[in-house]
C-alpha cells in the first residue's frame, strides 16, 4: 500500500511540477504577449505622453525670448532659443544661486534627519524584542492620516519661540516630520527582511548590536536607504506651505516660493511666463537626474522593503 | 569563602566533557521545545543531534551558541558555564544551515570578518584568510563575493569563517541540507577529513540519518524535546532502545508487527502475529534483550528488511508466507513490498532478487536480529 501510496505521489508531483511550469511566467509576462503587447505598448505610450507634455512645455516656453514667452496667444514651438528667462531668473531677487542652495540644504538636511531617525527607528521595531512595539508603529504611521498643513500655524508660532523660523534646519525638520511615518515603514520592513542567519553569524564572530548595524544591516538595507533618500528630497525639494509660512525673509526663500514669487512680481506688471518656466525647468531636473541614477535601488527598496 | 580552587576543581572533573547541558529547559510560550536536557559530549569527539524536523535538534545547537537563552539549567564549555555568557566569548564557531555568508563583503574578508572585528590589523587578517584558503583551497575564490560562488564553494567559506576564530567547539546546524545529493556526499567527506585533521569537538545537527551514521562518533537521538536514545551509529542500528528510535535510523524504516506472546522461556519468547489466523501462523520463537516480565509483555516486533530473506513459499526455514505487491531494483538491492497474513512487509535483499509481482514467496525472519517492543514503545 505505502508503495502505490509513493507511486502516486511520485506521479502527483510531476504532474504539479508541469503546472508549475506553465504558470512560472508571471502575469506581465503573459500579458506582453501577443497582439496584447501592442495594445499594451500603445497605453504606456498614451499615459508618457500626458505626463511629458506639460514638462517639454514648459522646457520649451523657457528657452523662448521675452517677448515670445508673453505673446498671446502663445506659441506651441520656440522662433528662436534664446537663455533670456534663465539669466533673469538667475538674477532675481537675492539671485538663484541662494534659492538652489537654500532648497538643496533643506533637503540635504532632510535626508540626513530623516536617516538618523528612521534608521535607529527601523532596526528596533525590525530587530529587537521591544515592549509593545506594534503600538508605537501604528502611532508612528497615524502621523500619515494628520494632514501637516493643519498643524503649520502652531508650527509657526513654536518654531519663532524656539528660533527656527527663517533657518534651514526649521524647515528641515518639517520636511523630515513629513516624511518620517513612510520612511519609517520602508526602513522597519527592510531591516526585517535581512536573514536572522545574518545578524547570528555577525554576533558569533563577536559584534555588538552597533557593530552588527554598522557591519551587517546598513551594507544589507542600501536600497531603503536610497528609497527613503530619494523621497525625502524630493518632498523637501517641491515642499511649498511649509516653506511658505517658515521662511519669510527673501533670502532665506527655497525654489518653489521664489517660482510663486516670480508669477506676482515682474518688473513690467504682468507675469514672467519665461522666466517662471526656466525656475520650473531648473527645479525639475534634480529630481529627475536623481530618480534615473538611483532607479534601480530605489525599486530594489520597494520590492525588498514594502512589498513582500 | 574560597572560590578559586574549588572552581578549578570543577573545572577538571568537567574537563572530560567538553560540552555539557545540566537540566536544560526551554518554552517557547506555552510549547515546552527542550525537556530536562542532559547532554555531555567529549572533547574532540563530533556528536550529531538527529531527529525530525521540530524535535529541537537546532534548539539545543543554538543554545550552546547562546543564540537562544536557557529557561533552567546550565551549558558548560570546557568546564566553564556559560550559560549567561554572549556567544563571541564561548569559543565556539557556527557553521549555518544557508550559510549565511555576508553578502557585501569578497571571500576573503569573509574569512577574516571576526578578525577584523576584533581588531586585528590588516596584514594579520590577510594571512589568517590565506592560510584557511589553502586549507579549504578556496585560494582561486578570496576575491569573488558570495553571490558568484557555487553552494559548495560557499559551503567550504561558511566552514573557513568558523576555523578562523580557532574555536573549541564547532556547532553546524544542518550545513549539508541545501546542497544536491553529489556534493552533499563530497561535504560529507570533507568534513569527516576537517574532523580528522583538526580533532577539534564538533556537534552536528541533522535529520539525515545517512549523514549522522556516517559522520558521528556518538549520535543524540531526538524525539519531541526528548533525548531518546545516545549511542555509537551501530549500536542504535543493532540496540535501538525503543520504537522511535528502531524506526528513525535504517532505510527502509523498520517492519513493526502487533504480536501477542504465547510461551517464555528464559530470554527466549514464542509469539504469535495478532493480525494472523492461528493457522497461518506457526508461532515465531525469538530473543528478548532481557528475560521477559510477563506482567508488561511485548506488544509488537520489529524486523528490518535487510534481515528478512525471501525464499520459494515450500522452503522449511520460512516461518511465514506473503505476496509480492511491489519491486524496486535499485540494482546493488532488491526492496520488495508484501502483504502477509501478519500484515504489510517490506524485505530487502542484495543484487537483483528473482522476484514478481502477485508471486507467493516465503519469508525467513533472522530471529536473532528482531526486537520486541512493549505497549510504551520501550525496548524488550
Amino acid at each position: 500500500m505505502s508503495a502505490e501510496r509513493e507511486m502516486r505521489m511520485s506521479t502527483g508531483y510531476f504532474a504539479s511540477a508541469r503546472a508549475m511550469e506553465g504558470d512560472r511566467r508571471g502575469f506581465v509576462e503573459r500579458l506582453l504577449d501577443g497582439r496584447a503587447k501592442y495594445l499594451v505598448g500603445a497605453a504606456c505610450i498614451a499615459l508618457c505622453t500626458v505626463m511629458l507634455l506639460p514638462l517639454l512645455a514648459s522646457v520649451l516656453a523657457s528657452l523662448k525670448s521675452t517677448a515670445e514667452a508673453a505673446a498671446v496667444p502663445p506659441t506651441y514651438f520656440p522662433h528662436g532659443l534664446s537663455l533670456d528667462s534663465y539669466h533673469r531668473l538667475w538674477n532675481f531677487q537675492a539671485g538663484l544661486l541662494t534659492y538652489l542652495g537654500n532648497s538643496a540644504g533643506a533637503a540635504l538636511l532632510t535626508i540626513l534627519f530623516c536617516l538618523g531617525l528612521t534608521i535607529p527607528a527601523g532596526y528596533a521595531l525590525g530587530r529587537f524584542p521591544v515592549p509593545g512595539k506594534e503600538f508605537f508603529f501604528l502611532v508612528l504611521l497615524l502621523g500619515l492620516i494628520i494632514p501637516y498643513q493643519a498643524l503649520l500655524t502652531p508650527l509657526f508660532f513654536l518654531f519663532v519661540q524656539l528660533k527656527l523660523h527663517n533657518s534651514l534646519v526649521g524647515l528641515a525638520i518639517v520636511h523630515t516630520a513629513i516624511q518620517l511615518p513612510f520612511s519609517i515603514y520602508i526602513m522597519r520592513n527592510a531591516f526585517e527582511a535581512v536573514p536572522r542567519e545574518l545578524e547570528e553569524a555577525a554576533v558569533i564572530d563577536g559584534c555588538n548590536s552597533w557593530q552588527v548595524l554598522v557591519r551587517v544591516f546598513l551594507p544589507a538595507i542600501v536600497p531603503a536607504i536610497i528609497t527613503v533618500s530619494l523621497f525625502a528630497f524630493i518632498t523637501s525639494w517641491n515642499e511649498f506651505l511649509a516653506a511658505l509660512v517658515i521662511m519669510n525673509k527673501d533670502t532665506s526663500f527655497t525654489l518653489p516660493l521664489i517660482l510663486a514669487a516670480a508669477r506676482q512680481q515682474t518688473s513690467i506688471g504682468g507675469t514672467d511666463w519665461g522666466m517662471l518656466q526656466a525656475g520650473i525647468t531648473i527645479s525639475v531636473i534634480p529630481c529627475i537626474a536623481f530618480y534615473l541614477l538611483l532607479q534601480k535601488y530605489y525599486v530594489a527598496g520597494f520590492l525588498n522593503g514594502a512589498v513582500k | 569563602m574560597n572560590i578559586q580552587p574549588q572552581m578549578a576543581r570543577h573545572g577538571r572533573e568537567r574537563d572530560v566533557h567538553h560540552v555539557e547541558m545540566r537540566g536544560v529547559n526551554k518554552r517557547f510560550g506555552e510549547f515546552t521545545a527542550i525537556h530536562d536536557l542532559d547532554l555531555s559530549v567529549g572533547k574532540g569527539e563530533f556528536c550529531a543531534l538527529l531527529g525530525p524536523s521540530g524535535c529541537g535538534k537546532s534548539t539545543i545547537l543554538r543554545m550552546i551558541a547562546g543564540l537562544e537563552a536557557v529557561n533552567s539549567g546550565s551549558v558548560f564549555i570546557s568546564g566553564v558555564n556559560v550559560t549567561r555568557m554572549h556567544p563571541a566569548k564561548r569559543h565556539i564557531a557556527m557553521v549555518f544551515q544557508s550559510y549565511a555568508l555576508y553578502p557585501h563583503l569578497t571571500v576573503r574578508q569573509n574569512i577574516a570578518f571576526s578578525l577584523s572585528v576584533a581588531g586585528a590589523s590588516r596584514e594579520v587578517q590577510a594571512k589568517r584568510a590565506d592560510e584557511i584558503a589553502g586549507l579549504l583551497q578556496l585560494g582561486h575564490l578570496m576575491d569573488r563575493k558570495p553571490a558568484q560562488l557555487s553552494g559548495g564553494q560557499r559551503q567550504r567559506v561558511a566552514i573557513g569563517r568558523a576555523l578562523v576564530r580557532e574555536p573549541e567547539v564547532f556547532l553546524f546546524d544542518e550545513p549539508l541540507s541545501n546542497l544536491d545529493a553529489m556534493l552533499r556526499v563530497q561535504m560529507r567527506i570533507e568534513l569527516a577529513k576537517l574532523h580528522k585533521t583538526l580533532g577539534a569537538t564538533m556537534i552536528y545537527v541533522t535529520h539525515d540519518q545517512v549523514e549522522a551514521m556516517t559522520l558521528a562518533d556518538r549520535i543524540v537521538v531526538l524525539d519531541r524535546g526528548v533525548v531518546a536514545q545516545v549511542g555509537a551509529p551501530l549500536e542504535l542500528y543493532a540496540k535501538p532502545a525503543n520504537k522511535f528510535v528502531a524506526s528513525f535510523i535504517g532505510a527502509p524504516t523498520m517492519n513493526f508487527l502487533a504480536i501477542t506472546p504465547t510461551a517464555y522461556a528464559g530470554r527466549a519468547v514464542t509469539l504469535a502475529f495478532d493480525s494472523a489466523s492461528a493457522s497461518a501462523s506457526p508461532g515465531l520463537t525469538v530473543q528478548a534483550r532481557n528475560v521477559p516480565d510477563a506482567s508488561s509483555p511485548p506488544t509488537e516486533i520489529g524486523i528490518r528488511p535487510e534481515h528478512i530473506a525471501i525464499t520459494n513459499p515450500s522452503d522449511r526455514r520460512a516461518q511465514i508466507s506473503g505476496t509480492v505487491q511491489l519491486v524496486e531494483r535499485l540494482g546493488n538491492l532488491t526492496i520488495v513490498y508484501l502483504s502477509t497474513a501478519a500484515g504489510q512487509i517490506v524485505a530487502e535483499g542484495s543484487g537483483e532478487l528473482d522476484v514478481k509481482v502477485d508471486e507467493n514467496v516465503g519469508l525467513v525472519i533472522d530471529t536473532a536480529r528482531t526486537h520486541l517492543f512493549g505497549t510504551d514503545g520501550a525496548a524488550l
